[in-house]
């Protein structure tokens, strides 16, 4: 045990941590927006089938839009391969939708996951549980990364009011258009996803959306939140909503 | 530590490189696969509801 030996041994080890750590920011910076890319492929692809197997066509990137919709939205559930009836609850962790925010690119369109956990978090945004359904009286609440797999909400801070907020559930198209700047609240500000959220301006029951993420961006001290009031409906056999066409 | 690993490896100077290279990739997996995500949601990054910390109350 010389002193030779001990300097050696401790170096090897802080070599060892530091390489550790590097391992360790590659995974959450890189790694991470790999796997979640992938997984939230995998639910649109889902989604995709699902909805092309139902009643209702189209409604993805590159979905045959327009001309694919032979059913009309209208149309009762087909029954066929396990589409869902309409007012079941939405079974935990799995998708049920897509969201689609021009201001975030033309090509962003992420899946819409039922609950908050974690795991869930990972494949796509997530549907607060206990908050209303997709265009239904009350407030569809979605959380969503802001960093990290695969950062669907990067540039959450760019939404404006008059933005238009645009989900599919295979059958309509909801465009939702946001009503204020990203309002940043505290964590346990829960008021803010209420059927009615508080401090949204909004004065009576009505259909809403609100967004939220973590702010700053790398860090978990505060929450951002958008509110969005539902602007108009179509039968996804009428092809996609002006929003995003425009 | 490193010495003492490669003085262990058998084979020539190639085949104990070679292991080693084999060893470094299985950590590697090992890490991304399963330790880092047990680890990764103790930082702050998944923090994007405005009820998780309610959660518990309920």
């Amino acid at each position: 045990m010389t002193v030779r030996w001990i300097v050696r041994t401790v170096s090897e080890i802080l070599v060892t941590l530091g390489t550790l750590i590097v391992l360790f920011v590659v995974y959450v910076l890189f790694w991470t927006g790999v796997r979640a890319d992938s997984a939230m492929d995998g639910e649109l692809g889902a989604l995709q089938q699902l909805w092309s197997a139902g009643p209702a066509a189209g409604g993805g990137s590159g979905g045959p839009g327009a001309t694919g919709g032979s059913g009309t939205a209208a149309g009762p559930s087909g029954g066929a391969a396990g589409e869902q009836p309409r007012q079941p609850a939405y079974a935990d962790g799995t998708s049920f939708a897509v969201m689609y925010i021009p201001r975030f690119g033309a090509d962003w369109a992420k899946p819409v996951l039922q609950g908050t956990a974690t795991d869930t978090l990972k494949r796509g945004l997530g549907h607060y549980e206990r908050t209303a359904r997709l265009g239904a009286t009350g407030n569809f609440a979605v959380a969503g990364h802001r960093r990290t797999y695969g950062d669907p909400f990067k540039d959450f801070p760019q939404l404006r009011p008059g933005d238009a907020v645009v989900l599919s559930d295979g059958m309509t198209w909801f465009t939702y258009r946001i009503d204020k700047r990203p309002y940043t609240t505290l964590p346990s500000d829960i008021g803010v996803i209420d059927p009615v959220p508080r401090k949204s301006g909004y004065d009576g029951p009505g259909r809403y959306l609100t967004l939220t993420t973590c702010e700053p961006e790398w860090g978990h001290s505060h929450r951002l939140i958008a509110w969005a009031h539902l602007d108009a409906t179509q039968p996804v056999g009428r092809g996609r909503p002006s929003a995003l066409t425009g | 530590m490193y010495g003492w690993i490669w003085r262990h490896l058998p084979g020539n100077a190639w085949v104990k490189a070679f292991i080693s290279l084999v060893l470094v990739l299985a950590v590697v997996f090992v890490l991304f696969q399963y330790v880092f995500p047990w680890a990764e949601p103790m930082l702050p990054f998944n923090d994007v509801t405005v009820d998780r910390g309610m959660a518990a109350v309920r």
